[in-house]
C-alpha cells in the first residue's frame, strides 16, 4: 500500500458553517469579496442591514466589532427617537419627549433582559460564538426593526393625526411593530445561523422576546396616550391591559387625546 | 420601457410622470365630481392626483426598505420610480376612463330631483368609478410585476415585493382618500373640499364599525 500518496490540503474554512452551494444553502461568511467591503458612518450601517446584512455579519465576527455594535446602537437609539416622536405625536404636550425615551429605553431594556439567555441557548446548541457576536447580533435586531419603523412613520404619522381613538392607533403601531420585528428577527436567525449551524432553542428564545417586548410596553405605559404621571404604579398584564383599552377604557380616561 | 424610465434619475421624465398623474387623475376626478357641482368636479380634480402623489412620496422611503429585505437589491430612487411609473400609469388609464365616465354622469338624472333617484344615480357613480379604478390599478400593476420580474428575476421575489407595496400603498392610500373625501359628494351634504370633520377617525375605524353594524345590527 502506497502511503505516500499527497493529501489534498484541508480546506480553509471562511467564517460560519459552510454547506452546499444551492438557493437555501448557507454560504461561508466572506465568501463572497461583497462581504469584506467595510461598513463605513451611521448611512453605510443603515444601507448595509437593509441591502447587505452578511457584509453586518462578518463584520460582527471580526475582531474589531464594537464599533459596529456602536453605530448599530447609535442607529437603534436614533430611529427610535424619531419614531417616538411620532407615536407621541398622536397625544402632543408632554409625549413628545416622553414617548421618544420610553420606547428607546423599552426597546434596549427588553434586548439587555434577553441577551444572557440567546447566549445560553447559542452556547447551548454548539456554538464557540462570543458574548460580544450575540450582542452585536441583538444590536443588529434592534437596529433594523428601528429602521424599518421609520419607514412606517409616515403612515402613522398620517393616521395619528386622522384618528382619537387610542385603540386603534395602539393597534396600529403594534401592526408596524410586529412586521418590523419579523425582519429583525429573520436577521437574528441568520446570523445565529451562521455561528452555531442550527440555533437551538431560537424559538423558544423568540416567544420569551416578544412577550418581554410586548409586557414592557404595558410597564412603561402610557406610550400612545397621556396621563400625569411619566410612569404608573399599577401593574398589569399586557393582554389584560389590552382587553381594557378595546372594551372603551379610554372612555373612562378622557384627558389621553390632545383637545 | 418600465425599466428605462426606473433606470435613473431623469428629471423631465418625472415632470412628465407629475404631470401626467396630475392630467389623468385630475380629468377623472373632474369627471367623478361633475354630477355634484362643478366646484365638487374642480375640487375633486386637484385632490385625486394629491393623493396618488402622496402616498407615493409617504411610502417611498418603506417601500425602499421592504424591497431589499425581499429579495430584491433595488435602490431607493429605482423602486420610488418603479412605483411612481406604475401610478403614473393607473392615471393615465383613468384619464383615457374619464370621457366614459362623464358620458356616463351626464346620462344620469340630475341631482336637484327626487330622493330617490339621486341614491340610485349616487350609487352608479360610486359602481362606475370603483369598476374603472379597479381596471387601472390592475393594469398598472401588471406591467409593475412584470418589471419587478425582470429586475429580480424571481417570480416568487416578485410577487412577493409587489404585494408589500400594494398593501403598503392600499393602507396609507385609503385613509389619505378618507381624509380627502368627499369625491362624489352625497347629495344631502354641502359641496367642499374637505369635511370639517376630515382629521377625525379613520377609514378603517369606519369599516369596521360598517361590518360591525351588517353582522350586529
Amino acid at each position: 500500500m502506497n502511503t505516500n500518496v499527497p493529501m489534498p490540503p484541508p480546506l480553509q474554512p471562511a467564517i460560519g458553517p459552510s454547506p452546499g452551494p444551492g438557493p437555501g444553502s448557507l454560504r461561508p461568511l466572506g465568501d463572497d469579496p461583497d462581504d469584506r467591503i467595510s461598513i463605513p458612518g451611521l448611512a453605510g450601517t443603515i444601507e448595509a442591514m437593509l441591502r447587505y446584512p452578511r457584509r453586518v455579519m462578518f463584520h460582527l465576527r471580526a475582531p474589531q466589532s464594537g464599533s459596529l455594535i456602536g453605530l448599530m446602537v447609535l442607529v437603534a437609539l436614533f430611529c427610535s427617537l424619531v419614531y417616538g416622536v411620532v407615536v407621541g405625536s398622536f397625544s402632543g404636550e408632554s409625549q413628545y419627549w416622553a414617548a421618544p425615551v420610553k420606547i428607546a429605553a423599552g426597546l434596549f431594556i427588553s434586548a439587555l433582559i434577553c441577551l444572557p439567555s440567546l447566549y445560553i441557548f447559542s452556547c447551548l446548541s454548539g456554538s464557540e460564538a462570543r458574548l460580544m457576536e450575540v450582542l452585536g447580533l441583538v444590536m443588529g435586531l434592534l437596529a433594523l426593526m428601528t429602521i424599518l419603523l421609520i419607514g412606517f412613520a409616515p403612515v402613522a404619522w398620517v393616521f395619528s393625526q386622522s384618528t382619537t381613538s387610542i385603540a386603534a392607533m395602539g393597534s396600529l403601531h403594534l401592526v408596524f411593530w410586529a412586521i418590523a420585528t419579523y425582519f429583525g428577527l429573520r436577521f437574528l436567525h441568520h446570523g445565529l445561523r451562521h455561528l452555531s449551524g442550527k440555533p437551538a432553542g431560537l424559538r423558544v428564545w423568540v416567544l420569551v422576546f416578544l412577550l418581554v417586548m410586548l409586557q414592557m410596553s404595558t410597564a412603561i405605559r402610557p406610550i400612545v396616550g397621556k396621563s400625569d404621571r411619566f410612569l404608573t404604579n399599577e401593574k398589569k398584564f399586557f393582554i389584560k391591559h389590552w382587553m381594557e383599552q378595546f372594551d372603551g377604557g379610554q372612555a373612562a380616561q378622557p384627558s389621553f387625546r390632545r383637545p | 420601457m418600465l425599466r428605462i424610465w426606473t433606470d435613473e434619475w431623469n428629471t423631465p421624465r418625472i415632470s412628465l410622470c407629475v404631470a401626467l398623474i396630475a392630467g389623468g387623475a385630475g380629468c377623472f376626478g373632474a369627471a367623478v365630481g361633475s354630477w355634484r357641482a362643478p366646484e365638487q368636479a374642480l375640487y375633486c380634480a386637484i385632490k385625486l392626483p394629491l393623493i396618488l402623489l402622496l402616498t407615493t412620496v409617504g411610502n417611498g422611503l418603506l417601500n425602499a426598505m421592504l424591497a431589499p429585505l425581499l429579495g430584491l437589491n433595488l435602490p431607493a430612487r429605482q423602486s420610488f420610480l418603479a412605483i411612481l411609473v406604475s401610478f403614473t400609469l393607473a392615471a393615465v388609464i383613468l384619464g383615457a376612463f374619464s370621457p366614459l365616465l362623464a358620458f356616463l354622469i351626464w346620462n344620469l338624472p340630475p341631482l336637484t330631483t327626487a330622493a330617490e333617484s339621486n341614491l340610485s344615480a349616487h350609487s352608479v357613480i360610486l359602481l362606475g368609478e370603483t369598476a374603472m379604478i379597479a381596471f387601472a390599478g390592475v393594469a398598472a400593476n401588471v406591467r409593475l410585476i412584470q418589471l419587478l420580474r425582470l429586475l429580480s428575476g424571481h417570480r416568487t421575489v416578485a410577487r412577493r415585493i409587489l404585494c408589500a407595496w400594494l398593501a403598503g400603498n392600499l393602507f396609507l392610500g385609503s385613509q389619505l382618500a378618507w381624509i380627502a373625501r368627499p369625491f362624489v359628494g352625497s347629495p344631502g351634504l354641502p359641496v367642499e373640499f374637505l369635511r370639517r370633520d376630515a382629521l377625525e377617525g379613520s377609514f378603517f375605524e369606519a369599516l369596521i364599525r360598517a361590518a360591525r353594524h351588517l353582522i350586529f345590527p
